[in-house]
This record gives C-alpha cells, structure tokens and sequence, in this order.
C-alpha cells in the first residue's frame, strides 16, 4: 500500500520512484516490465511526452490524484465507472474528445511498474538532452573538376601562343643571318589563314551553341525549384523507406503520379510533430533547415494545433502548392500506371536515386531520344510460359510462338509498338 | 599589350562559364508555347480563375456519390453509433472477387510502414523510433482478433485514434480487400482458434473465407 501526499511537483515524482522502489521491492526489472506493458497497453494512444490521443504521461503522478497509484488503478479497471464522480476525467474528456479503453486486468503492480517505466524515460530524457552529432557535408566534387580543367587549358593555351611566338621570333632571326629577306609579316588579325580558321572555329562552336540552345528549349533537366515546404524525400522515401506509392497512389492507377494532399501527409504527422532523430538537412546553398519548422509549415496549411490534436478538423485544410517538376509539353501523352504496372518500370528509372534527394531535382532531360532509346532496349516481361503474372501482353500471340520456338530471345518495347508516333503523339 | 588582352578576356569567359553552377531555378522557355501548355484543364491546374470566368466548379463530388465500376458507399457516419453500429456490417466481397495478392501488396504499401510486413504492429516507422504511438498488433492484440471486418472497415474509412483515414488513399474495395487480407493472417497466425472466436463476434461469410483460405495454403 502506498500513501503519499505530493509534495510538490517535481519532488513528488522523484520521490515516488524511489517509494516504489523499496515499498513494493521493485527492482530494476519492474521499469522493463513497465516498458513492456506500457507498449503493449498504453502506446497505441499514450506518448510519454507527446500528446496523441491521450494526454502526455511525463509527471502524470503530480497531477490530480494519481500519486496514489490505487485511484490511477481504479480509473484505468474501469474509466466510465471513474469519470461519473470525478470532474479532472470528465474535463479529459472534454478536452480530448474520447473516453480512454478500459483495461480491467491490470493490476496495482502493473501500475506501479508503469509509473516507473514513465519516469525513467523522463529521467533519461533530461540528461541525455544534446548528444547530436552532426553530420559530414560532402563535398560536390563536379564543379571543383571543371575548374581544375579549365585551368589547365587556359594555362595550355597560353603556352601554345608562347611557342608561336617564340618560333616566329626564332625564324625571324635565322632569316635575318641567312641574309633571306622576307617581306614584313602581316599582322594576325589580317592574315587570311588566321581570319579562315577563326570563322571556322567561329562557325562551328557558334553552331554548336544555338543548336544546343534550340534543344534545350522546354527541355528541364536538373530543374529544382524551391518548394513551399523542404520536404526531403530522403528522409521520407529513404531513412523511413515509405513506399513510392503510398503517397504517389495514383501512379499505380492513372495518368498521373499525383502529389499527395495534405491529410496524407497528416496520417503520420499528427503524430510526429518534430523533426529529431534523422540527419541534418541543408539547402543547396548550406543553409541548415530546421525540420521542425517546416513541419510547423505543414500544419500552417492543415488547420492543426499540435497541443490540441483531437480537435482537428481535416476538412478545414488548404492545399499546398508544390512546384511541379516534370513537365512534358501538352503534345506528348504520357501516362504513369502504363509503365509501372504494366511495363514493371522502377520509379527510379526515370526519377533518379528520389530516396537520396532532400530536394528533388529532374535528373533526366526527359527529351523524346531518351524515351526512344529507353524502348529499344528495354526488353518486355511477357511472362509467356507461365499463367501468373502479367497477361497484359497475352494477344501479341505470334511473338510468344516466336519465343516458343526459339526465334525470338526476347520483345523489346520497339517491337509492341514502342516507337510508333500515335503512341504518345495524338 | 594584345596578348594581355586576350589572357584577360578568356580568363573572364572561363570564369563565367564555370561560375554558371548551383540549382537551376527555372524551369527554362519552350518553344511553340500553345502546343506546349494545355489550354484544357490539366490536372492540378489552379480552379480559381474559373468562377470569375462564370463557370460553376465544385472540387468535390455531391455527397453520397458513387463513382463508376464503384461499390455503394458506406452506410454509417463517423461517430460513436455509427463505430458501434459498423460490426454488423460484412465484407460484400465474395472470395471469388478478392485478389489476395493485389490485397498483400495495398496493404504492404499503405499499413505496413506502421502495422509492420508481419502485421505485428513493429513497422518500420514504429521500429525506427520515428513514430511515437505504438501501431496494433493485427495479428497478436485479442482486440484486433475479436474486432469484425465492418468495424475494421471503418477505422480504415474515417481513421481511429492516431491513425488518419484512408479513404482519399484506398477505394471501398481495396478498403474491404485490406481488412479480408487482414483477417486471413489473423486465422493464419493463431491457427484454428481465431476463426471460431471471429465467427462469434460476427458471423460474417468473411470470416468464414479466411478461416478456410487458411489452411489450404
């Protein structure tokens, strides 16, 4: 039996643990076992500090009357019985929206073994408050080489007009002894050869350019606009390894990928509300992003109040409006579910490494030759000696003889029709 | 004095050629603009200019809706009634048009992050320490055996406690294949005892199917 007026707030809870500790002859093992009931029974809907559906249960024994462990066991047996005559429950309920489950066999020493587990976990979040080691930025080695080489044919350059000169000079003065008299050298700008060949060398680069320049029109590659919200994909699609398709459904079933509106991102994030445990992130420019923050963002947009998470109402929710990426002209037909459910294609394929992104960037120029080039070599799962699988292909009836009897290997996408124009252009 | 001239201008062009680095921004021209930018209403187009055009645009559908090729909806509304009510409710799928694999594979994508592949309730959201509520155990929690396909059927539909609703996620059907494909792992797990207990709870044909599709694999 254990009898303790709280003392005060902070006190009581200290205390608390260390009467449990030898009234009840609670060991060590007791917190463990705590941990293990409290997973099983409380977390569904109890955060030690975190309010979910329930409260937060840190200090739960200065509040109300639940340092005496026999009226916590008393409300969780049996919360409806509890709550008729006791107005700290009632206003719980009021604030939370719901009653918590009853659980009739926990006994006063599971209690106890709870309350013990709850405060270690706070005693330990106390003292290990910043052990956060930061993360080695690497380095981007690609624009350092362009440096380095064009550096060096600079520096190549100078040396090659050096020697010419040095040359020129040196004949100059051979000449001289040898008594040839030669008429004055014209200077290079009106040398006819030096003109030619710089027209040339005008011609072709100059060429070269525009054309670049005319394909490259509407053509997007490494494209990374700022989002409304830094969401990383690499601590969502890669740390976490969410499925592609959880929040990109759509692209299993339509045209579109479809970008996720905001009560998906709401299924884990009212829940998870600060960013702690991943990685640093940084934007392209070295800034430090701070996670939480553009969680906080996210709530902006979802009318939610995370001291208040059973109040909200999703439908009072305002789109977010992320910057498309990959754009392909109104001309092209392109549908996602075709190449991914059908043609097995990863979404990686197209999109890059997305699950190391933090910010995605368009990583393919998504241009007609690479489609093209994509469907010649890309071969077809025609699946044709088996029933399982996909039978999307089962009315190219000759190819599947042809595989039969050994004439094909194998189908690429060109030879169903992967390079005719109605395809993607009508 | 030439030959300054021109190390000074390459040096220049070269620095500007290597200092054109860092993200690009934007997203560039394109070249015939009315056959690059629909004039059709794409998707995620912005709907606001609409109305000033005179145009009557609803974003959502008229209530009670029922899209093409579409199961009826759901009867019950989100609340306390209508949880309790929901146990009565049976999976109107028959076992011939459940695919079982297409069920593993909704389910993989959109429960097993928190629930876990094994539907223990150890996703790897939960695992990770990321998530902070502790996701049921499908398979193991008395609760979750006990608790009919309806009832699942409708914690999947409006959300229950911290989990969110999915009913922008997954149709009615893949909604109903879910709790079916929830329901054969539970029998496969705790044997020949959970069907019986099931079955009590709610005599559903469901039920019935998973507690024979269980020991024929």
């Amino acid at each position: 039996m254990i009898l303790c007026k709280p003392i005060g707030q902070r006190l009581t809870v200290l205390f608390l643990s260390l009467f449990v500790f030898s009234v009840v002859n609670v060991s060590a093992q007791d917190a463990a076992n705590g941990k293990t009931l409290f997973t099983s029974k409380c977390a569904a809907c109890h955060n030690v500090f975190k309010k979910m559906t329930g409260p937060a249960l840190a200090g739960l024994e200065g509040r109300h009357k639940w340092s005496d462990h026999n009226e916590l066991l008393a409300w969780i047996n049996n919360p409806a019985k509890y709550m008729e005559k006791d107005a700290y429950t009632q206003g719980l309920k009021a604030s939370f929206g719901s009653v918590m489950t009853g659980f009739p066999e926990i006994t006063l020493k599971d209690v106890g073994d709870i309350v013990a587990y709850i405060n270690a976990a706070e005693a330990e979040q106390k003292a290990g408050g910043d052990k956060k080691a930061g993360p080695v930025v690497e380095e981007d080695t690609s624009s350092q080489n362009a440096l380095i080489f064009g550096i060096i044919s600079l520096v190549l350059g100078v040396v090659a007009l050096i020697l010419m000169q040095v040359n020129s000079n040196l004949k100059k003065m051979s000449d001289d002894s040898e008594g040839i008299v030669r008429p004055e050298p014209v200077p290079f700008y009106k040398n006819k050869t030096y003109i030619a060949m710089a027209s040339i060398v005008f011609f072709v680069f100059g060429g070269y350019m525009v054309a670049k320049g005319a394909i490259g029109l509407q053509r997007q590659k490494d494209y990374q606009p700022e989002q409304p919200i830094y969401y990383s994909h690499k601590v969502h699609a890669g740390i976490n390894q969410i499925s592609c398709l959880y929040c990109h459904g759509n692209a299993w079933e339509s045209k579109h990928a479809a970008i996720p509106s905001v009560n998906v991102c709401m299924n884990c994030h009212k829940a998870i509300n600060t960013y702690e445990k991943g990685p640093k992130l940084y934007k392209e420019n070295g800034d430090e992003v701070n996670g939480t923050a553009e969680i906080a963002k996210l709530y902006q947009y979802a009318g939610f109040d995370p001291n208040n998470p059973t109040k909200w109402d999703p439908s009072k929710a305002k789109p977010i409006e992320w910057v498309k990426i990959h754009n392909l002209p109104d001309h092209v037909y392109f549908n996602h579910s075709q190449h991914i459910r059908a043609g097995n294609v990863q979404c990686q394929s197209c999109h890059g490494e997305i699950t190391a992104m933090d910010e995605v960037k368009q990583v393919t120029d998504l241009s007609m030759g690479w489609c093209i080039n994509c469907h010649r070599q890309t071969n077809v799962n025609f699946n044709y000696d088996s029933t399982k699988g996909n039978k999307f292909y089962s009315i190219y009836e000759k190819f599947h003889n042809d595989i039969r009897s050994g004439k094909m290997d194998s189908v690429k996408v060109k030879d169903i029709g992967g390079l005719e124009c109605q395809k993607c252009h009508y | 004095m030439k030959k300054v001239l021109f190390v000074t201008c390459s040096l220049a062009l070269s620095v500007a050629m290597i200092s054109c680095g860092g993200p690009r921004k934007e997203p560039g021209r394109a070249y015939m603009p009315d056959m690059a930018y629909s004039r059709a209403y794409e998707t995620y187009s912005s709907t606001e200019a609409l109305s000033s055009k005179g145009i009557n645009y609803t974003s959502t559908p008229v209530e009670g809706t029922v899209a093409r090729g579409e199961m009826a909806a759901y009867p019950f509304k989100n609340d306390s009634t209508g949880y309790a009510r929901s146990a009565e409710v049976k999976n109107p799928l028959d076992s011939a048009s459940r695919d079982m694999k297409e069920a593993e594979r909704l389910y993989l994508i959109n429960c097993g992050i928190c629930h876990g592949t094994k539907l223990d309730g150890n996703g790897p959201l939960y695992a990770s320490g990321v998530f902070p509520a502790a996701p049921r155990n499908l398979v193991g929690d008395p609760l979750m055996i006990a608790m009919t396909e309806g009832t699942m059927f409708h914690s999947l539909t409006y959300g229950k406690n911290t989990m969110g609703s999915y009913a922008s996620q997954l149709s009615t059907k893949q909604r109903w294949m879910i709790t079916a494909y929830v329901k054969e792992q539970q029998a496969k797990k705790t044997g020949t005892a959970a069907p019986a207990a099931t079955a009590a709870a709610a005599p559903a044909p469901a039920a019935k199917d998973s507690a024979v599709a269980a020991p024929k694999k």
